[in-house]
């Protein structure tokens, strides 16, 4: 292959990782929650939230040293330091704002046995309204004056990335050898069997809620942090998509891997495609714009076609409404 | 220790009471809200309550929540047909803008008339356009069994594409202007306005009055009665000889053609051209799942839910000009309202009972 290909191919490598591990890490996180039962539709809001509180940590934690002073207050030339240390610290702080509104979703349908559904759905409103306006109190309209340094990687890779492709096999392990995972397993199979062996169902729940949350939290820093600056909505729809993975791997965590980074590649090839064909319209470009939620459709329909996949796979109380006997 | 008891005694009032309490959260929360995000609370909580007494006309200002509550009203009702039946279409904000599409369209495909008398096949056309747009994910549940919750929000995504593109490419109009956009429609297809000066246009009569059919449908007929069951009890309707299959069929057309409806009024009576998705599409159709929610899915509710989001939403927006409070706070308020009334449905059914934990009682883990 020539040096030009293989520079394109890399480059291309490079663009899918960058998309894939946000979708990873959130549809990881989301399948626990699955996994225990319960259909939590506010990822999007989640990793907006995340996204935003990351980006406000990493802001302020950055340090600005100012080289040339112009007139006192206006600096002319700067040098903007971040840390390993501030990055994991943003992190911490998107988890905990992705967990924190989790638990107002785990509160509602949980403790007041609220739909999850329409929940869910408030929660991605909720988190898409709420990371508007405190984004654009933050930073006013013009954010392009707000920037975060780079920050150190790890083996040539950001640390989210080896944490989302570590967190595959650690899932699964947890959730297929474990007694943890079996608890979680039982209370999503049938929440009343376990409930009557005396497990906490709602408690237990609640906890992956959360944990789903964090993961959510931690996706959504990764999109800001090391992929592009805040804007408003600048998760374009992820969650949504991490949300269809989850069905794409059937509740399989090295299924959901592979499933993120075919979506991955595929969006990847579709931004490079201006590179491809410089001739081609801006109209037609925005029309391939629309491509990964096609495909994500066409991927629906067939493994949906396939009912035993989904059968032997989904948790059999997913989404039901529990009323344990008092 | 708290806990939910089943509620022996359910009569008609029973949902007033967590309704009343709703509305009361919802209101603490407003004005936490408020308070927190303005510099002068006291002003913006007392504009925000009276915006329409203050400044301009008092018709203009009711003009525009009037507006806002005929698009809102309008979604919500059709959505509510399937989430009553627990089919979930919330792809509403891309079949208003399909709706909007195929109005245009049609208007084309007709010669561009410049009469008032080709509005009706205009607005045909959206509520037509609207309708297939719904019933993509419906034929894809039906057929194929996939999940209609993600397909039709995916859609929302494809739906907005497709109106930039055809906003840049084939129906590109005024190269001068400052977005992408068509050429405007005629002047005198354009609903007429009734008071000059303000927003109340006779598409919001067409509106209000499909509004009306489907409420009188869902009350009063066999297939409201149909839906209810569907909502109720999952098993009864089979054995009632009702086709789930024919409730996601008619749920994905109604409310697909009640959003194409409000989108083809939207791009003939706001607009009067497409314009590329970002400057285009107001949320309309996200703001109705909270509508519908808000009002219980009922049509009643519905309307009230819509007229109350729609007088937070304007005044928002006003006390925004006024005193420089961000107009965010409607988000806030919508979603304190949805959670306030999410979680007190539980009160209908569950009795709270607040009581020491059992010393006896054997523990089993």
């Amino acid at each position: 292959m020539s040096p030009e290909t293989l520079a394109f191919l890399a480059n291309l490598l490079t663009a899918a990782i960058l998309l894939a591990t946000p979708l990873l890490l959130a549809a990881l996180g989301e399948l626990v929650v699955e996994k225990s039962g319960v259909l939590n539709l506010g990822v999007e809001g989640m990793m907006l939230i995340g996204a935003l509180f990351g980006y406000i940590a990493a802001y302020n934690l950055q340090t600005i040293t100012c080289l040339e002073e112009l007139i006192p207050g206006f600096c002319n030339k700067e040098v903007r330091v971040f840390t390993f240390t501030d990055y994991l610290l943003s992190l911490v702080a998107a988890a905990a704002a992705g967990a924190l509104l989790a638990a107002i979703f785990g509160g509602l349908t949980q403790g007041l046995r609220a739909n999850h559904v329409a929940v869910g759905l408030g929660l991605s409103i909720l988190g898409a309204g709420l990371s508007n306006s405190l984004g654009s109190n933050f930073f006013g309209v013009n954010y392009t004056s707000v920037q975060v340094a780079d920050h150190p990687s790890v083996f040539g890779q950001d640390l989210l990335v080896w944490l989302s492709l570590l967190a595959v096999p650690a899932i699964w392990y947890v959730l297929q050898k474990t007694r943890t995972g079996l608890v979680i397993r039982a209370v999503g199979e049938n929440h009343d069997s376990a409930f009557a062996l005396g497990y906490r169902v709602s408690r237990i729940r609640f906890y992956c809620i959360l944990f789903g949350g964090a993961m959510a939290g931690l996706a959504g820093a990764f999109i800001v942090l090391v992929h592009v600056d805040w804007k408003e909505g600048v998760t374009v729809g992820k969650g949504w998509l991490a949300l269809a993975l989850i069905l794409f791997g059937t509740w399989r965590p090295l299924r959901v891997l592979a499933g993120a980074y075919i979506f991955g590649l595929l969006w990847a090839s579709e931004l490079r495609l201006d590179n491809l064909f410089p001739a081609w319209q801006l109209e037609w470009k925005t029309l391939l714009t629309a491509a990964p939620y096609l495909f994500t459709i066409i991927v629906l329909v067939l493994i949906s076609r396939n009912p035993r996949m989904i059968r032997q796979n989904a948790p059999a109380s997913l989404g039901k409404p529990f009323n344990p006997p008092s | 220790m708290i806990r939910l008891e089943p509620r022996q005694d359910i009569t008609f009032w029973t949902p007033f009471r967590s309704i009343g309490l709703a509305m009361l959260l919802t209101l603490i929360f407003a004005l936490l809200v408020l308070f927190a995000m303005s510099e002068q609370p006291a002003e913006a909580i007392w504009q925000m309550a009276t915006f329409p007494w203050q400044g301009r006309r008092m018709e203009v200002q009711f003009g525009l929540v009037l507006q806002q509550t005929a698009y809102l009203a309008t979604i919500a009702i059709g959505l509510s047909v399937g989430y009553r039946a627990n089919v979930w279409n919330i792809g509403a904000e891309g079949q208003f803008a399909l709706g909007s599409i195929t109005a245009y369209a049609g208007y084309l495909l007709i010669g561009s008339p410049d009469t008032l008398w080709a509005l009706p096949l205009v607005l045909l056309a959206g509520v037509i356009g609207g309708c297939l747009w719904a019933l993509i994910p419906a034929a894809l549940r039906v057929t194929c069994n996939t999940n209609e919750l993600l397909t039709s929000l995916m859609l929302v995504y494809v739906g907005g594409h497709l109106l930039t593109y055809l906003c840049i490419g084939p129906w590109k109009g005024d190269p001068k202007a400052g977005q992408a956009e068509t050429y405007p429609i005629a002047d005198q297809i354009q609903p007429p306005t009734f008071i000059s000066g303000t927003e109340l246009h006779a598409g919001l009569i067409i509106l209000f009055a499909a509004f009306a059919v489907l409420a009188l449908v869902l009350l009063f007929t066999l297939l409201g009665y149909r839906l209810r069951v569907a909502q109720h009890t999952p098993k009864a309707e089979r054995f009632a000889g009702f086709e789930p299959r024919t409730t996601i069929w008619i749920s994905f057309a109604l409310s697909g053609a009640m959003a194409g409806l409000a989108g083809a009024v939207y791009m003939t009576a706001e607009t009067g051209k497409l314009i590329q998705a970002e400057n285009y599409l107001e949320n309309f159709g996200f703001a109705a799942i909270v509508i519908a929610f808000l009002g219980r899915l009922h049509p009643l509710g519905i309307l009230l839910a819509a007229l109350m989001i729609s007088y937070v939403n304007v005044g928002a927006s006003y006390i925004q000009a006024s005193l420089r409070v961000d107009d965010s706070v409607a988000d806030l308020i919508e979603v304190a309202a949805l959670f306030s009334f999410l979680a007190t449905a539980v009160l209908d059914q569950y009795r709270i009972r607040f009581k020491r934990r059992n010393a006896t009682r054997v523990n089993v883990t």
